[in-house]
């Protein structure tokens, strides 16, 4: 698990460090020098990769814009067909009537103030007020929404997708955190024994816990509410933030925090004002993480939830009703569901690979 | 204390429900009376059937069979998804040009939602589906879905969805590799095939493990894609957490479904002991 015989530095190269290093890579691969035909083989295969893993969302993304006669045809029509929103207002809006182009509007003009709100954020030198700005008129649109449009059940579970994944990261890296910070400087016995305990417990099968939720759940009559379901995502996900938090709280050393006491911070103070603004990217990427298992989340929606489903569980529904629309608002609904997670990747790639990384690495 | 709260969590909402998913395991559990423990009381007897829910677990053929399904999935997926990971991450080590490019779109299947992955690699395989077509145009017979068949389109997503993770990993762990132990082995005239076996792979010892570790608990809990792929349709093709749920959902059988629970449990336990005793170790020689 911990890192082998010779020190590893720190995986998380940036793009910066990379470059640096390109000039040394040449050499890689003996004597032999590499030629524009190596290059060009290496990108056709990584092409093919790339075709391997995207297909399935393209192949999705065609189908969810035809009409159903065309994708059940003798042979799939890969061009050439008419292209339509049927399946998206199918799956989001009880309105058969309703015009495509407003609802399509209303969410690029929310998503461009968001954008620039952020991007004047990102400058500024407090960014914190144009973040909270960027939020309010994001959720702001969310339920400004349903007034506007004569919205479907889906948009419900939308809206339990967010508010359960918004909650569960919260509470989960607020609490991880502090556990962490202690792991990772708590030098004890009974400090391996929790961190070991946790990685049992992350190994556990869900079916393990979900039915004295259920039980539970069911007693205090709050079952089928997003309460329970935040409940137990922040618990079945407390292992795993615990261990990746703990290693990039070790990355930072000692003295920062011990020369804040010296400078009259209490510990938590030192915690709170020293130790967490630097941790930032590292608490950026465990929340990421966190957010896609609350996202993702399937089973426990499944079981704990009667109707207020998350979106996981509304396909699945969506699913188990049968008829031809099938055939495309199911794609439809999947590239609805895999968009924002699109969107997290383009924000965020640097944060994923370095969690990843380190969760490796360092593991 | 600063790890109290993850504690009382952890002991809440993890230790306090495991232990109650054990002792149900011991009872026969009636769904009537918000399934208060003492209502089979009121019908006369008692609800503590010792090691019957066990018995009735270990004698049910479709235990077994899921049972044997999830161990087939272990046994194809995590090698399979750890050595194609090694592979891209080796050709991934290689790209110059476009690489956070290359990063991204390979990272798709990885992070999106897992039940999504599972349909749309199944309509693949469905008729009007990419694959599906493929296979006419080729061997000239329609393909379909069956029992015989869905395991391998259950095996080729669970590897569709799981190899980023063992390719990322891998390359992080190329990345710091010193670049010198590589041209040292150039220089001594070793080989692609040589200088990945002695020089790159006991550099990926550790991360291997990892990989290893975390894909051993994931592929032994699998659900959300069995379930796609095999809810309804190919009862043969169940994994053991699907067989699990499925079985304490009916009420009549919550008492077996906690027996269930708890023998999957000491499966994943009897699976991983050896990694969490080792990772102790490190733990511990870490510390002193």
């Amino acid at each position: 698990m911990t890192t082998s015989q010779a020190p590893i530095p720190d995986v998380t190269t940036p793009p910066a460090e990379v470059k640096v290093e390109a000039p040394k890579r040449r050499s890689r691969g003996g004597m032999h020098r590499e030629t524009w035909y190596d290059r060009l083989g290496l990108h056709l295969v990584m092409l093919i990769l790339v075709a391997w893993s995207i297909i399935p969302f393209t192949w999705a993304f065609q189908n969810s814009i035809k009409f159903v006669r065309d994708i059940i045809g003798e042979e799939p029509k890969l061009w050439g067909y008419e292209p339509t929103a049927i399946a998206y207002n199918g799956f989001w809006f009880d309105d058969e009537d309703i015009n495509m182009w407003y609802p399509l509007l209303f969410i690029l003009a929310f998503a461009t103030v968001a954008v620039i709100l952020g991007q004047l954020g990102k400058r500024a030198r407090q960014g914190a007020p144009w973040y909270l700005a960027t939020v309010a008129v994001l959720a702001f649109g969310v339920w400004w929404f349903p007034n506007l449009f004569d919205t479907s059940r889906s948009y419900d579970y939308f809206v339990n997708s967010l508010i359960v994944t918004v909650l569960t990261v919260v509470i989960s890296i607020t609490i991880g955190c502090f556990a962490g910070y202690g792991l990772a400087r708590y030098t004890g016995v009974s400090g391996a024994v929790i961190l070991i305990v946790a990685l049992g417990f992350r190994a556990l099968p869900r079916s393990a816990f979900v039915l004295p939720y259920f039980f539970a759940a069911n007693r205090l009559g709050i079952l089928d509410s997003r309460l329970v379901l935040v409940l137990a995502l922040v618990a079945v996900n407390q292992p795993f933030t615990i261990w990746m938090l703990r290693s990039f709280f070790m990355d930072v050393p000692k003295s920062l925090e011990e020369a804040a006491i010296m400078d009259g911070a209490t510990r938590f103070g030192a915690f709170r004002r020293v130790i967490v603004p630097i941790m930032w990217p590292g608490i950026i990427a465990t929340a990421l993480f966190t957010l896609l298992l609350a996202y993702n989340e399937f089973l426990f929606v499944r079981v704990l939830a009667v109707t207020n489903f998350t979106l996981p569980v509304g396909i699945e529904a969506a699913l188990a009703a049968e008829g031809p629309q099938l055939f495309n608002e199911i794609p439809a609904a999947s590239v609805s569901i895999t968009l924002p997670i699109i969107i997290v990747i383009i924000l965020f790639q640097k944060h994923l690979v370095k969690g990843l990384g380190a969760g490796a690495v360092k593991g | 204390m600063f790890t109290l709260p993850s504690v009382i969590v952890m002991t809440v909402l993890m230790v306090f429900p495991l232990g109650t998913t054990l002792y149900l395991s011991f009872y026969r559990v009636l769904a009537r009376n918000r399934f208060r423990l003492d209502a089979c009381e009121d019908l006369g007897g008692s609800c503590f059937v010792g090691w019957k829910n066990y018995t009735d677990v270990l004698t049910d053929s479709e235990f077994w069979s899921a049972f044997w399904f999830t161990m087939k999935f272990l046994i194809v997926t995590v090698p399979i998804q750890t050595v194609f990971g090694l592979a891209v991450a080796l050709l991934l080590d290689r790209v110059r040009r476009g690489r956070a490019l290359y990063m991204a779109a390979l990272l798709l299947p990885f992070i999106v939602t897992p039940v999504v992955g599972s349909v749309i690699v199944k309509d693949l395989f469905e008729n009007n589906g990419l694959i599906s077509w493929l296979y006419e145009v080729i061997t000239g017979e329609t393909f379909q879905l069956n029992a015989g068949n869905v395991d391998w389109a259950i095996f080729i997503q669970a590897i569709w969805h799981v190899m980023p993770f063992a390719m990322i990993s891998l390359f992080a762990g190329l990345q710091s590799l010193p670049q010198e132990r590589v041209e040292a082995s150039a220089i001594d005239g070793a080989g692609f095939w040589r200088t990945l076996w002695h020089v790159k792979i006991p550099h990926l010892r550790s991360i291997f493990m990892f990989i290893t570790m975390i894909s051993l608990m994931d592929a032994y809990r699998v659900y959300d894609s069995v379930f796609i792929f095999s809810n309804d349709r190919f009862d043969n093709s169940r994994s053991l957490q699907m067989y699990a749920i499925e079985v304490a959902k009916d009420v009549g059988r919550v008492g077996k479904g906690n027996a269930l629970s708890v023998l999957t449990v000491v499966g994943v336990m009897v699976i991983l002991l050896p990694f969490l005793w080792i990772s102790y170790k490190d733990q511990i020689a870490e510390r002193a």
